[in-house]
């Protein structure tokens, strides 16, 4: 039973640890988490767009403001970066391939950083050379028209100004296309110097290099924005984007996988529990039904125990019955011995004197005749003297005197034999009570009197009885079961003394009641016995010498008389009974019918 | 009493009451020489000194019951006869008096003196009988405790499977005969070498007491052991006194104590066998007039008194 619930406590613990488990499996994919990396990540390629833009049209503002951008661009990029890498947004440590893709992204747009911190550095000396290679084209330029012939002045000066024109625009503009152009005009101009004088070919010489050299730098600061804007972090970051997206699916398809195991896991577990429920069910409609089989059984059961009870009484009663009969048998035998013994002497000795009478008749005929003979005058002295001798023949035959005395002591004996007999009944009549009503007023000295008559034939001769008796008030009581209690106690006290001894009684009286103790010198009792010894059947005589309800019937007597009985014993030493009995019975009472 | 014996019988009275022993005195003293004890103790005292003839005890008395000492008495003296008088007797007390104190007669209290004056008599006769016989050396003993087979047992009893447990209890010591009714037991007695009777009270739902007490009266060598489940002491007594039982035992049979009891009564038939003078002492009292038999009784009476048995086993 004990295992049964502890393996379904077990059973409910683990479908909880594994619902728990399931439910967490589902919760690893974080949608406002993910929203926000896809807003980092878009942060990101926005800047880096920005920033990308930032690049191309610095010319279109002023330097310092397409600087002061671009730095708050790459500090904000910086700062989506360091979310992207570290945080609770970051990307890191997802997959492999993310991290890969990551590392890439990372180091490409390091890289840009550099260009484009290169790019600026040379921007500015660009700018500055541009602008002195520039500068240096107009004052060229005229220095060139002044020397040049007035044949030539008109197409040298339109393709100077061409020069100048188109100068102006590659600076302008952040991708140049006109720099073939401008080489094709260098090329022209360059033609023009032949067969000029030195000045000329010198003045020529120094806007064409100077050309060449803006040429140049705008070149090389094209390239290096080029190479700036051709970093590929765009694809890269597309790749990072990807490798999350992926990354994210699987979760995502992880996590559904796991929706889907929790789904089937929950109908499971309904299912478990609607099985548990029909069976709950089942249980209490079965509950009922043994609930309402289960009254039926009470009351049967109630019935049968009444009639047990009423058979257990009725066995009891008859117990009782047969142990007052015991008792009863008990005491006859002692009081017809009481009784047969004076009758026995006294029936002999009448017999004995009817016996003895004829041989008292035949003298006292003779000396009687004799004496007549003598007082009569008309007798003759033959008579006289035949009758006088004869009456002497039985005086002396006789023994008168002893004779007498003999009928004397039996007549004397028969009358005590017959005194005792009397005394006896009328003690079986007062220890009885059959003349009086069940409840009477009683003097319980009177009642240990009798008991004591009663049972004298166990004690006489053997047991002396030391009589220490109280004035004592008549109590109200049932007489005869009372005398039934001191027959009992004094029955036992005298088979538990062996061979001579002494019964003490002692009575004495208070306010509220009387108390008698009875004290033997017998064998007393062990503490176990005295325990046990007022229990109906227990007895420590042999199977046969008693039923072992004597004292169980005392203890129930005195308890019905509102009284209480107590022991006292010592092994080997005696014991003493003490009861206690109140002046008065209480009303309700209903005493033990006798 | 016409015996011309100079010495008078010697009687010893034991009662707790001294006016029992008072009227006891009164009674016999012009024909036997008296003694008196007031108590159990006192009596096996001079019994130690004093060789008596018939002891009269009453059975309740303090200290010690009257079947303790006629049963020490018994030791002491077993010659002299014993006589319980009682006031009253309860069932225990009576297999006590047969079995151990092996006691002549029991005498109700309150007593006749008729009664007593005759059954103390009897034994006191019985006694000195007895006591001559012991004197003699037995002649006939070498004769008869050889050769003869030994006597059988006869068992008398409602249940037929009585006589095969004895049978089975005895062993191959002794023969043992079953018998249903008392018309069988007669029978059997007829046919057969009989030693010793176990008998049921009643049979056929007729008491033993009867036939047991014929049977002692014309065949005094028999010895009956009463086995029964339901002895009461009225009846205990009617079979001590009438049919001088030799045990009296109760069942449910108890193997060892039954071997006993059927030894020991084989070998007081022996005894008895032996000494015609010792038959006094086992002398039984004649039924009282209001035990009349039925006729059919009578009849079996009459085969009982000529068993052709008894006659040849008496040559």
């Amino acid at each position: 039973m004990k295992l049964k619930s502890l393996l379904s406590v077990l059973a409910a613990g683990l479908a909880m640890g594994v619902l728990a488990y399931l439910v967490k499996m589902t919760q690893t994919v974080d949608g406002a988490l993910h929203e926000e990396r896809l807003v980092n990540l878009r942060t990101v390629n926005n800047l880096d767009v920005e920033l990308n833009r930032g690049f191309t049209q610095n010319r279109a503002s002023s330097l310092t403001v397409a600087n002061s951008d671009r730095a708050k661009i790459s500090k904000d990029i910086g700062a989506a970066l360091d979310r992207l890498d570290k945080g609770t947004h970051s990307l890191r440590g997802l997959s492999p391939q993310l991290d890969a893709a990551l590392d890439r992204f990372l180091t490409t747009i390091d890289d840009k950083f550099g260009l484009g911190f290169d790019f600026e550095i040379r921007n500015t000396q660009f700018t500055q050379r541009l602008v002195t290679s520039m500068d240096a084209v107009p004052g060229h330029a005229s220095t060139l028209l002044a020397l040049v012939g007035p044949e030539q002045l008109e197409p040298v000066s339109l393709m100077v100004a061409q020069l100048k024109t188109e100068i102006v625009t590659l600076g302008v503009s952040p991708s140049p296309s006109n720099v073939e152009s401008i080489q094709q005009l260098l090329a022209k101009l360059r033609a023009t110097g032949e067969g000029q004088n030195d000045a000329y070919r010198e003045a020529l010489g120094a806007l064409i290099a100077s050309a060449e050299y803006a040429l140049a730098d705008k070149n090389e600061l094209v390239s290096t924005l080029n190479n700036f804007l051709n970093e590929p972090t765009g694809e890269q970051l597309q790749a990072v984007e990807s490798a999350y997206t992926d990354w994210y699916q699987s979760q995502a398809a992880i996590a559904n996988q796991y929706r889907l195991y929790l789904a089937a896991f929950s109908v499971l577990l309904l299912l478990g529990l609607a099985w548990l429920g029909m069976r709950l069910r089942r249980s209490y409609a079965e509950l009922d039904r043994a609930n309402t089989g289960l009254e039926e059984q009470v009351q049967t059961r109630t019935k049968d125990l009444q009639g047990a009870l009423t058979n257990l009484r009725e066995s009891q009663a008859q117990l009782v019955q047969s142990e007052k009969m015991a008792s009863l048998g008990q005491m006859v035998a002692g009081v017809a011995h009481e009784i047969n013994t004076p009758l026995g002497y006294a029936r002999s000795n009448s017999e004995t004197i009817c016996t003895l009478l004829p041989k008292i008749r035949t003298l006292c005929l003779a000396q009687d005749r004799a004496l007549h003979l003598l007082t009569t005058d008309s007798s003759s002295e033959q008579e006289v003297a035949q009758a006088v001798s004869a009456a002497a023949a039985q005086r002396e035959n006789t023994h008168a005197e002893e004779l007498l005395g003999d009928i004397d002591t039996l007549l004397q004996d028969s009358n005590h034999g017959l005194m005792q007999i009397g005394d006896l009944v009328a003690s079986l009549k007062d220890f009885s009570r059959v003349d009086r009503s069940r409840t009477d007023l009683f003097d319980v000295n009177t009642g240990i009197e009798s008991a004591l008559k009663i049972c004298n034939n166990q004690l006489k001769g053997r047991i002396e009885v030391q009589r220490l008796f109280g004035e004592l008030p008549e109590i109200e009581c049932s007489p005869s079961q009372l005398n039934q209690v001191f027959l009992n106690l004094f029955t036992n006290a005298a088979q538990a003394i062996s061979g001579e001894g002494l019964i003490t009684i002692v009575t004495s009286a208070d306010a509220d009641g009387v108390t008698v103790r009875v004290r033997d010198t017998g064998s007393g009792m062990s503490e176990e016995v005295r325990q046990r010894i007022f229990e109906p059947f227990f007895t420590t005589k042999s199977v046969g010498m008693g039923t072992g309800l004597g004292l169980s019937i005392v203890f129930r007597i005195i308890e019905d008389h509102g009284g209480r009985i107590s022991v006292q014993s010592q092994l080997d030493e005696g014991s003493e009974f003490t009861i206690r009995l109140p002046l008065r019975q209480p009303r309700t009472e209903t005493l033990l019918a006798a | 009493m016409s015996t011309a014996a100079a010495v008078k019988p010697r009687v010893l009275f034991v009662d707790d009451e001294p006016r029992v022993l008072t009227s006891m005195r009164i009674m016999f003293r012009d024909h036997y020489e008296l003694f008196f004890a007031e108590g159990g103790q006192q009596a096996l005292d001079l019994l130690k000194t004093t060789r008596v003839d018939v002891i009269v005890s009453d059975q309740r008395m303090p200290n010690m019951t009257g079947v303790e000492l006629l049963q020490a008495a018994r030791e002491i003296n077993p010659h002299a006869m014993r006589i319980l008088l009682t006031g009253y007797s309860d069932l225990k007390s009576v297999i006590g008096s047969v079995n151990h104190a092996e006691i002549f007669r029991f005498v109700n209290k309150p007593w006749s003196n008729e009664v007593l004056s005759s059954t103390v008599a009897n034994a006191a006769a019985a006694a000195r009988a007895s006591a001559a016989a012991s004197v003699q050396p037995a002649k006939a003993s070498p004769a008869s405790t050889t050769g003869a087979p030994s006597p059988g047992v006869l068992v008398l009893d409602d249940d037929p499977t009585m006589p095969s447990r004895i049978q089975t209890i005895l062993g191959n010591d002794f023969r043992v005969f079953g018998a249903r009714t008392m018309d069988e037991a007669v029978g059997q007695l007829e046919r057969e070498h009989i030693g010793v009777v176990i008998s049921d009270t009643r049979v056929q739902d007729h008491p033993v007491v009867t036939l047991i007490g014929t049977l002692k009266q014309h065949h005094p060598e028999l010895v009956s052991v009463i086995l029964t489940a339901r002895a009461d002491a009225g009846a205990a007594i009617d079979l001590i006194n009438q049919g001088q039982i030799y045990r009296l035992i109760t069942k449910p049979i108890q193997d060892v104590a039954c071997r006993i009891t059927v030894n020991s009564a084989q070998k007081q038939h022996q005894r008895l066998a032996q000494s015609q003078e010792l038959h006094q002492r086992y002398e039984v009292e004649k039924p009282a007039a209001t035990d009349i038999a039925p006729p059919s009784t009578l009849k079996l009476m009459d085969r009982i008194r000529s068993l052709r048995n008894w006659v040849t086993g008496r040559v």
